[in-house]
């Protein structure tokens, strides 16, 4: 089979840095007109029958892209398989919405504090589980997250329980852009901007120390240690950046949403994220992308068929998985051979 | 073999995104008769599905009793299936209030799902009344959560509900000891919250206890109660975790009291609770249809929706589309004029009772809570309680 | 904090706490012999384990007739409906855990794929099983009937002895013997384990490796439909996403004993049903699945692949 991702390398280190420019300028402006493809005839076949084209494409779209960008820190580049990340979600989530109604916080002051919870939660469940290895690490984040959703459930006082928070506010505008419920666009505009932010943090790590630490890690850990990398604490931060991501996918949530509950953070969305990342191909930053896209537009845009979709759904799943084992843009031949390697 | 394959995979997956598109805009073909749109949100698919899958007939029927009186203007429902899930409702609800064709929206049915669905359809004036969604708070003057001014309920809250229940199940009983066991959910803590101090003054609160929705096991609750003494249990919560716990209770050797809330009052809850139901004490904010309309209506009704013994929340759904069908039928047709009609008129319930609604959308006067007994394998309404 | 349920309750509590225990073992098993030869997470397994409730319950209502609301059987008939009921869920369950294999793993394996794959594709099915399934039963719950009267032999300070309680004691337990007599003792049981310590090395030894673990998934499939049969016995009632829980729970049984070791599954799964009881007597039930993972989180620390450690044949890193 052809490696589309090889291509694509290939076609893009053959241009010039102008040719370059132009095609990165013009991939935002496209995406970043995706909100009015609905309402324009050639692209219309994009609507999404009864729920709202725009608010899809911010939530599950853009925030699935979000966040699996922020879980393919930790499964794709050093190899963790985290099974409850969706607890950072959470944390960043029910950060905005306590600082919002209880305190009055607009969404930019609890952005902060929102990364900043769930990086301390990651470090608090990192430090134990990442002495573990594999499907041991696999059990106790996805204990993890189930303890989060219990906790959040249970403390009645703090969160209100299973009613959740209501009354959290929308952020406060930026150069003149509002944001509410008439202007979905901008919200998706400001996901697609901590998307680029986070893809280019990514982009800058994994050609540095840490990036080659996670993927010596990956390769083989007890190799790694051998060569002096300090695996818990490179395990730690792609842990922790992973938690931060997804602590910043939740504040947004909360204020796009306002009103939240433990029932919107529950085991099934670590799993569909997961899928988002190996669906997409894990560890290459474009495939988690379109995979992450795909993933959470489908069940929107096939509602018409109502009681299949979830069916649907498992199929190309499966489907997929069987014809492209490692994804739709796997990661870079090199990477894939000395995984083999290992096996 | 494998593009093969792919190839047979796009064009399936073309052709169905083409079907989606012209199942989704035929519903404006028609010219000379002019409609008028109408949403039902609740869950008909997910876990919670048979709740919107009884209620819907409600509606069907009504707007089928509408259509038949007035041939030249047409009312359509469109189906917006929640999932009684508020991650779900948050993308609905923009969906639905963008949809200007939509007039007003026949629900929520869970009280999870109104909260999401709020901000949209406030924003965008769409009223709303539903015929299930009873927690306190979407009607509280102070709660962050609050629907008003658009939304609308036919039915009592759980603070009535919560007094009723109390009431029924410390019917007969001397020295009354209560054990208040919830299912964690939006509905469930909620009504077992009120119960607690209507409880407490009946008679005394032998413990409580949350057992999150979906739970296998009862037998350590079972055990609890058992221990403490306890000759009334209430339960708040939904009917298939109800058939788990009062099997539970019955096979280990509780002879007490069971009393429980209107989301154990299902059509299927006596056949899967089975013996253990025997006796157990119901209240529901709803009259069952059957009981309140002549046979040939009922007649008509099973004519038009195929459905033989009206569900759980039929009466509420009848009278939520009525109201919007009454607003209709004084030429009201936008969701403005619906709004004012709604929050200023008086409308007809099915049970004779006259529906006003106050400033923040409940019943003036609060609506009747029903009394029910399990005798034979059979739900029976003894009365108002 | 209640403690004095535990003092006047204290057998009741384990009575059941091991029932329920090992309900959770006999799917644990389904996880573990398979994690044993595959170093893989059957994810599907709870869906296998969902599908053999729903066996049970048609064999029982539509094939022998038994509505829910008749009266309970006896004699002959009794235990001849039972056993029908047991193989039929075993049966279907063993068949469909092969097809899953088949499906989700068989391609997969033969091109070297990243585990991860594998997982997803497990999860896809899983997804599909369960939702073809919500469709197909209209969302509703279904009760099963009682063909089995709930008498008991006697009551020992607050414990129940009830038939039921101590069929599916007994049986588990048979089945676990059994169970390990085979894959210690038999010959297809050697073969298993060969694969288990080397893929290559058992290729080399002439093992067919397809058919190892088709037999995997196959005697997983078995001791699942077992665990359906007394689940339905015992709690006379399944829905579309009965295996989530219950999938979850034995999951963690499994890896609470050290996934890939049968006798870890087991008692993995006996340690969690007595502490699920106990966390929930005594905290409460909303604190039951913190108070589990605390546990596992601890055993953990101390012994970082499980109570009996990792498969009875190596450690893997």
């Amino acid at each position: 089979m052809i490696n589309i991702r090889d291509k694509g390398a290939e076609i893009w280190e053959n241009w010039n840095r102008p040719t370059r420019v132009i095609f990165v300028l013009s991939t935002i402006t496209i995406i970043a007109l995706l909100p009015f493809a609905a309402a324009w005839g050639p692209t219309s076949f994009l609507d999404t029958p009864i729920t709202s084209f725009k608010n899809v494409l911010v939530y599950p779209v853009g925030m699935f892209v979000l966040m699996a960008l922020g879980l393919n820190i930790v499964v794709g580049k050093s190899g963790l398989l985290d099974l409850g990340y969706v607890a950072f979600f959470a944390i960043g989530a029910y950060s905005q919405a306590i600082l919002s109604t209880s305190f009055g916080w607009s969404t930019w002051e609890a952005l902060p504090v929102g990364i900043g919870l769930a990086m301390v939660s990651g470090v608090l469940l990192g430090l134990p589980a990442l002495r573990l290895r594999g499907d041991y690490l696999a059990i106790i984040t996805l204990g993890f997250g189930e303890i989060v959703r219990i906790v959040i459930l249970n403390s009645r006082k703090v969160t209100g329980g299973p009613d959740g928070i209501a009354g959290i506010k929308n952020p406060p505008a930026i150069f003149g852009l509002e944001f509410d419920l008439f202007h979905p666009e901008h919200f998706f505009w400001l996901v697609g901007v901590m998307v680029l932010l986070v893809i280019w943090m990514v982009r800058r790590f994994t050609v540095r120390r840490p990036g080659r630490a996670w993927e010596a890690i990956r390769q083989d850990e007890d190799v790694a240690s051998l060569m002096g990398v300090n695996t818990l604490v490179y395990k730690l931060w792609s842990f922790v950046i992973g938690a931060a991501v997804g602590g910043a996918g939740g504040v947004l949530y909360a204020s796009k949403v306002m009103v939240i509950s433990p029932d919107m953070f529950k085991f099934e969305v670590s799993v569909l994220i997961l899928a988002c990342v190996v669906f997409g191909g894990i560890g290459n930053i474009w495939g988690v992308v379109l995979g992450a896209s795909l993933l959470a537009y489908i069940p929107d845009r096939i509602r018409f068929i109502s009681d299949a979709r979830q069916v649907i759904f498992g199929l190309v799943l499966i489907i997929m998985m069987n014809l492209r084992p490692d994804g739709l843009l796997p990661r870079k031949k090199r990477e894939k051979i000395s995984e083999k390697r290992k096996k | 073999m494998n593009k093969n394959l792919k190839r047979v995979l796009a064009v399936a997956i073309a052709s169905g995104l083409a079907l989606g598109t012209v199942g989704t805009t035929q519903a404006s073909a028609k010219k000379k008769v002019r409609t008028v749109t109408l949403a039902f949100q609740g869950p008909l698919t997910g876990p919670d599905a048979q709740l919107g899958q009884d209620q819907l007939p409600g509606a069907l029927f009504a707007i089928a009793e509408y259509n038949a009186k007035n041939p030249k203007r047409q009312v359509l429902l469109v189906k917006a299936d929640s999932q009684c899930d508020g991650t779900v409702a948050a993308n609905l609800a923009p969906g639905v209030a963008n949809d200007k064709k939509i007039v007003g929206v026949i629900g929520t049915s869970c009280s999870g799902e109104a909260r999401n669905s709020f901000p949209a359809y406030i924003a965008a004036g769409l009223p709303m009344v539903s015929p299930s969604a009873t927690a306190v708070g979407l009607t509280d003057p102070k709660a962050a959560d609050r629907g008003f001014p658009i939304f609308h309920r036919v039915l009592a809250n759980d603070k009535f509900q919560a007094p009723a229940l109390v009431k029924v199940g410390a019917k007969g009983v001397t020295s009354p000891k209560f054990y208040i066991v919830d299912d964690q959910t939006t509905y469930g803590a909620g009504l077992a919250e009120y119960a607690k101090p209507h409880a407490k003054k009946a008679g005394s609160i032998a413990g409580t206890e949350s057992v999150p929705k979906g739970t296998a096991d009862y037998s350590s609750v079972t055990s609890k109660i058992k221990a403490s003494g306890a000759n009334i249990v209430l339960y708040a919560g939904y009917t298939a975790d109800a058939a788990k716990f009062f099997k539970s209770l019955r096979d280990g050797g509780y002879k007490g009291v069971i009393a429980a809330g209107d989301g154990v009052n299902t059509s299927d809850f006596p056949s899967l609770v089975g013996s253990a139901g025997e006796g157990v004490r119901l209240v529901a904010p709803d009259v069952p249809f059957d009981l309140l309309v002549s046979a040939e209506k009922l007649a008509a009704f099973t004519k038009t929706t195929g459905v033989k013994i009206p569900g759980l929340y039929v009466t509420s759904t009848y009278d939520a589309a009525n109201v919007f069908l009454s607003c209709f039928d004084k030429k009201k047709y936008n969701r403005p004029g619906i709004q004012n009609c709604i929050t200023n008129g008086t409308f007809d319930g099915v049970s004779g009772s006259k529906i006003k609604f106050d400033r923040y959308g409940d019943i003036i006067g609060g609506a009747p809570v029903g009394e029910f007994l399990v005798k034979d394998g059979v739900i029976g309404y003894i009365g108002i309680a | 904090m209640n403690f004095s349920v535990v003092t006047s309750q204290f057998a009741s509590l384990v009575l059941q706490g091991v029932a329920l225990g090992l309900i959770y073992s006999l799917i644990a098993l389904g996880y573990t012999m398979v994690y044993g030869v595959l170093r893989l997470i059957n994810f599907a397994n709870s869906e296998v384990f969902m599908v053999g409730t729903f066996t049970v319950l048609f064999i029982q209502v539509t094939v022998l007739g038994h509505a829910v609301t008749r009266e309970p059987m006896h004699g002959w008939p009794l235990i001849l409906a039972l056993a029908l009921s047991l193989i039929a869920a075993m049966g279907v369950c063993a068949l469909l855990a092969m097809l899953v294999e088949v499906v989700a793993y068989r391609r997969l394996r033969a091109k070297g794929a990243n585990r991860l794959a594998s997982l997803i594709s497990a999860i896809g099915v899983s997804i599909f099983l369960s939702e073809s399934w919500r469709i197909f039963t209209d969302s509703r719950p279904h009760a099963g009937p009682r063909l089995l009267e709930k008498w008991s032999f006697g009551e020992f300070h607050g414990a129940n002895f009830r038939i039921d309680t101590m069929m599916a004691i007994f049986a588990s337990l048979i089945i676990y013997m059994v169970l390990l007599r085979f894959v210690n003792g038999s010959r297809l049981g050697k073969a298993i384990r060969a694969v288990s310590m080397s893929e290559e090395n058992s290729l080399l030894m002439g093992i067919n490796l397809n058919r190892v673990v088709t037999l995997t998934f196959a005697i997983g499939g078995l001791t699942t439909g077992a665990a359906a049969f007394f689940y339905i016995t015992i709690y006379e009632n399944t829905v579309f996403n009965v295996g989530f829980n219950l999938g979850i729970a034995a999951f963690t049984a499994a890896i609470l004993g050290g996934i890939g070791n049968l006798r870890g599954a087991f008692f993995g799964g006996l340690a969690l049903g007595l502490t699920e009881q106990f966390a929930s007597a005594i905290i409460g039930s909303q604190w039951k699945a913190v108070t589990v993972f605390i546990v596992l989180v601890f055993v953990l620390l101390i012994k970082p692949s499980g109570i009996f450690g990792e498969a009875v044949q190596q450690t893997r890193t």
